[in-house]
């Protein structure tokens, strides 16, 4: 039926045919089936792909015969499923049959028919997507999750097991590329877990039967995760903030041991320690501050036992009221004479090792030596010490000439350089006195002071300082004996006159200056060194007071002696005391006088503890340290007269 | 000594024969399982008979067979069954016809599938059948094990009053092969020809046993996978 049915149209093409044109037409090409698909293995659809039509209508038809059968039927419908397509109904399937389908294209001119194909039904299910897909956010302990159902496609019988579908989803955030895919079996749910705070969520399902194809993804279900505070997150922050804290803990405890850290890690590199070393000082780049820091009141021990082996020669000033100074040698100076060695060069008369003037030398040389040792000093000092030995050499051998030989008119005069005095603020009394009183002071004036030139040179070098000057005319000479009339016997005494005009102070600067007249040098005093004790006194002793001279001079003064240097008060006034020893120097006598020679002729010592109270044995030097000398006030702590300040 | 080597015998053979007896231990309360149980273990056994075949026929048609059109003429020894071919009539056929159409496949495809593994390893010209022959082994002695199964079921199903004891063919299963296609088993000359077609068969028929059981459970017991 149905072919007598479709060869109609083909006897009618053949007619056309005939009474074509001359035009280029052909038979239709050979259409393809291209597949067949069934949604719930009830009805199944199949569809062709048509040739070339070959330039006339073409018409197609599908037919199919079925497995073990040679009936061929036609497509039942042609249009329920769309454009070149045949479904079949539930009527005409049948299942686990094989179909034998074949399409015919047919046109004026002929007709083609395609490949058959092999269908059976049951491995050609395609279902459709899962229906009714539904996400929902639900909470756990852990945190939220998605929840996804969803139902199967609404013509799969799933509920009678005809058909079985297992099913699919995948899960994605917003903005992402990849989706997660999950395997849901025969189940219509599943849950999602780990879901990122506040995140935007894509979920889609599909399904297949467990021989068949997948389906198609369902439509896309959006579902947004709600800010929740994941308890992963809580616990690192635990541990962040303990961590915190234990790391506070610890920098404090560090904080606080600190400096034992600091001990074990960086141990101290020591340091020097200088004693009354100041760094600070050293570095604001003073070095003279420095070094006057250094200068230990202590220092030199002046009170230990070897001040009485250093040839110091320490100017003691007794009261102002007598100005008599005796300058005399330390008493030391007369034990070591005493203890005398002979030297070659010794013109001694014989008396005793006192005038050995090689160990006065040695003597000096010790305690300077010894000074060297003690002292810290500067390079200047050093010098000036050294200077000053070799010169107390040659002032030893003059002083020592001009000691013995009776004639003294050559009035040399050695300027002990290290005789300092205290000038400043001097007090005005020893002018309240006679006046002619001087304090006297150890000078030692050295052979080339002596030249006018020289003195000149000090002469013009002012004291700043209550250095008196007056008119510049300062003369020391020894005191002669001629000038002792009364005590020819009496051994030369050696005894300087200072003559300078000790001002000290600044007012009376041209009062001593008046009072120190050529002339006026009769009248002064004479002083007698006596010795030199351990509180850095320079006792001086009138030389009246002495045995071996006696003279008028004492007229002149007063009848008080006051030849002893108590020592310089704060006030750098020398405070001279009364003579008690006086009376020992008339006992011991000759001795003393030969002594005090000796003394005398010890060369000038300077034991400059500080830097201020140098004086050296040159006379330039000597100028030349008057200078400091005077700017720091010519007293020093240790009770040094700077004699050659008061020549100045 | 040799009691007691012959007991130990018995019981480690008897878990074996025995598909569906429970397995319990010491103390334990054992029962037998549940038709459900038993249904989801035979649609599990079945539905892996099935996927065996599906690629034995896969292997096949690559190897021999390009091209797929060579289906037309053949008739699976199967064919005398007459077994439902759409939903309707699986529905209408009811659950103790449906036992039986079971049975009755499963019955029809013991010998062949011993055949076919006979056959395969006897041609060595290949290495392709010896590959396959143990597939058909492994399918050949499912398909036995499925068939004890779904006799269990129906034991089961008879025992809960779910189906009535109207039912014949358990007794005799290989009276349902038609006699045509078993003597051409018989005659053992199996080419590969024969291999692939009887492979083809065998995949639609396990297919077809997946099928039915699944109605058969949803039918009797109604449950969320259905």
């Amino acid at each position: 039926m149905r072919r007598a049915v479709g060869s109609v149209p083909l006897l009618l093409m053949l007619f056309f045919i005939g009474h074509a044109k001359e035009t280029r037409y052909s038979p239709p090409g050979k259409p393809k089936l291209t597949s067949c698909r069934s949604p719930e293995k009830e009805t199944f659809t199949c569809w062709w792909e048509p040739g070339s039509d070959g330039g006339l209508p073409t018409t197609y038809a599908l037919y199919y015969r079925k497995e073990n059968s040679d009936a061929v039927y036609e497509c039942p419908d042609y249009h329920t499923a769309g454009e070149n397509s045949c479904f079949f109904n539930k009527n005409d399937t049948s299942i686990w049959v094989n179909y034998n389908i074949t399409v015919v294209a047919t046109n004026a001119l002929g007709s083609n028919f395609s490949d058959p194909v092999d269908v059976d039904v049951v491995y050609i299910v395609q279902p459709h997507t899962p229906e009714n897909v539904t996400v929902t956010v639900m909470e756990d302990k852990d945190g939220p999750f998605l929840r996804v159902s969803w139902e199967p496609p609404r013509k799969a019988d799933t509920r009678s097991g005809w058909i079985t579908l297992i099913y699919e989803l995948r899960v994605k955030l917003e903005g992402e590329e990849e989706w997660e895919e999950h395997r849901a079996g025969q189940q219509k749910m599943f849950n999602i877990f780990s879901l990122r705070s506040g995140g935007m969520y894509l979920v889609q399902v599909r399904c297949k039967p467990d021989h068949g194809f997948w389906s198609e993804w369902s439509s896309t279900t959006y579902i947004k995760v709600p800010d929740y505070f994941p308890r992963e997150t809580s616990v690192w922050i635990l541990i962040a903030v303990f961590s915190a804290f234990i790391f506070f803990i610890l920098t404090w405890i560090l904080n606080l041991k600190s400096n034992s850290v600091k001990h074990c890690l960086l141990p101290p590199v020591p340091g020097p320690k200088i004693k009354g070393f100041d760094k600070q000082l050293l570095k604001n780049g003073r070095s003279e501050e420095v070094f006057s820091a250094l200068v230990v009141p202590g220092f030199p021990p002046t009170t230990s036992s070897d001040c009485e082996d250093l040839l110091v020669e320490y100017l003691e000033v007794y009261t102002p009221e007598e100005q008599e100074l005796i300058l005399e040698e330390g008493k030391d100076l007369q034990e070591g004479c005493l203890k005398s060695k002979g030297s070659p060069s010794d013109s001694d008369s014989g008396r005793g090792s006192c005038d050995s003037h090689t160990l006065l030398m040695e003597k000096c040389g010790e305690g300077e030596g010894k000074e060297e040792k003690h002292q810290e000093r500067a390079q200047k000092g050093k010098r000036q010490q050294k200077h000053q030995t070799g010169w107390e050499e040659g002032d030893v051998s003059h002083t020592r000439e001009d000691v013995l030989s009776p004639d003294m008119s050559e009035g040399r005069v050695k300027t002990w350089p290290s005789v300092f005095s205290p000038l400043p603020q001097y007090s005005s009394r020893p002018l309240d006195h006679q006046g002619s009183l001087e304090t006297a002071r150890q000078l030692c004036l050295s052979d080339s002071l002596f030249p006018p030139p020289s003195t000149s040179s000090h002469l013009s070098y002012n004291a700043k300082e209550g250095l008196a000057l007056g008119s510049g005319q300062q003369e020391f000479y020894l005191g002669k004996k001629q000038t002792h009339p009364s005590n020819p016997q009496s051994q030369p005494r050696w005894h300087l006159q200072a003559h300078s005009d000790f001002n000290i102070s600044s007012m009376d600067r041209k009062q001593a200056a008046s009072g120190l007249q050529l002339p006026g040098f009769r009248s002064t005093e004479y002083v007698e060194v006596q010795r030199v004790n351990q509180e850095d006194m320079v006792i001086l002793q009138p030389l009246f007071s002495s045995s071996c001279q006696r003279d008028g001079h004492l007229q002149i003064g007063q009848g008080e002696d006051y030849s002893k240097v108590k020592g310089v008060d704060s006030g750098n006034m020398l405070l001279l005391q009364r003579e008690v020893e006086v009376k020992r120097e008339e006992e011991d006598g000759d001795r003393y006088s030969c002594d005090i020679q000796d003394r005398v002729t010890e060369s000038c010592y300077t034991t400059s503890t500080a830097a201020s109270s140098q004086v050296t044995g040159k006379p330039t030097s000597c100028a030349g340290t008057a200078m400091p000398v005077q700017e720091e006030m010519v007293l020093a702590a240790n009770g040094y007269v700077d004699a050659a300040t008061m020549l100045l | 000594m040799v009691w007691v080597a012959v007991l130990a015998l018995v019981y480690l053979d008897f878990p074996i024969r025995v598909g569906t007896a429970a397995i319990c231990a010491h103390g334990q309360e054992c029962h037998a399982p549940s038709l459900a149980d038993l249904f989801d273990r035979v649609i599990q056994q079945s539905s892996r008979v099935h996927g065996i075949s599906s690629e034995l026929h896969s292997d096949y048609e690559q190897y021999f067979f390009p091209s797929k059109n060579h289906i037309g003429k053949r008739k699976c020894h199967t064919y005398s069954i007459l077994t439902p071919a759409d939903k309707e009539n699986a529905q209408r056929l009811g659950r103790e016809e449906l036992t039986e159409v079971i049975l009755r496949l499963l019955g029809a495809w013991g010998d062949p599938l011993s055949q076919l593994h006979r056959s395969m390893t006897q041609d060595q010209n290949q290495d392709f059948n010896h590959y396959s022959s143990n597939k058909a082994l492994e399918m050949s002695d499912m398909v036995h094990e499925l068939r004890s199964g779904v006799t269990k079921v129906a034991e089961k199903m008879k025992l809960l009053g779910v189906i009535s004891n109207a039912l014949g063919y358990m007794s005799s299963p290989e009276s349902l092969a038609p006699s045509s296609v078993s003597s051409s088993y018989e005659r053992g000359d199996f080419n590969s020809i024969d291999h692939h077609d009887l492979l083809y068969c065998f995949r639609r028929d396990s297919n077809k046993v997946k099928n039915y059981l699944r109605i058969l459970k949803c039918t009797t017991l109604p449950e969320l996978d259905c």
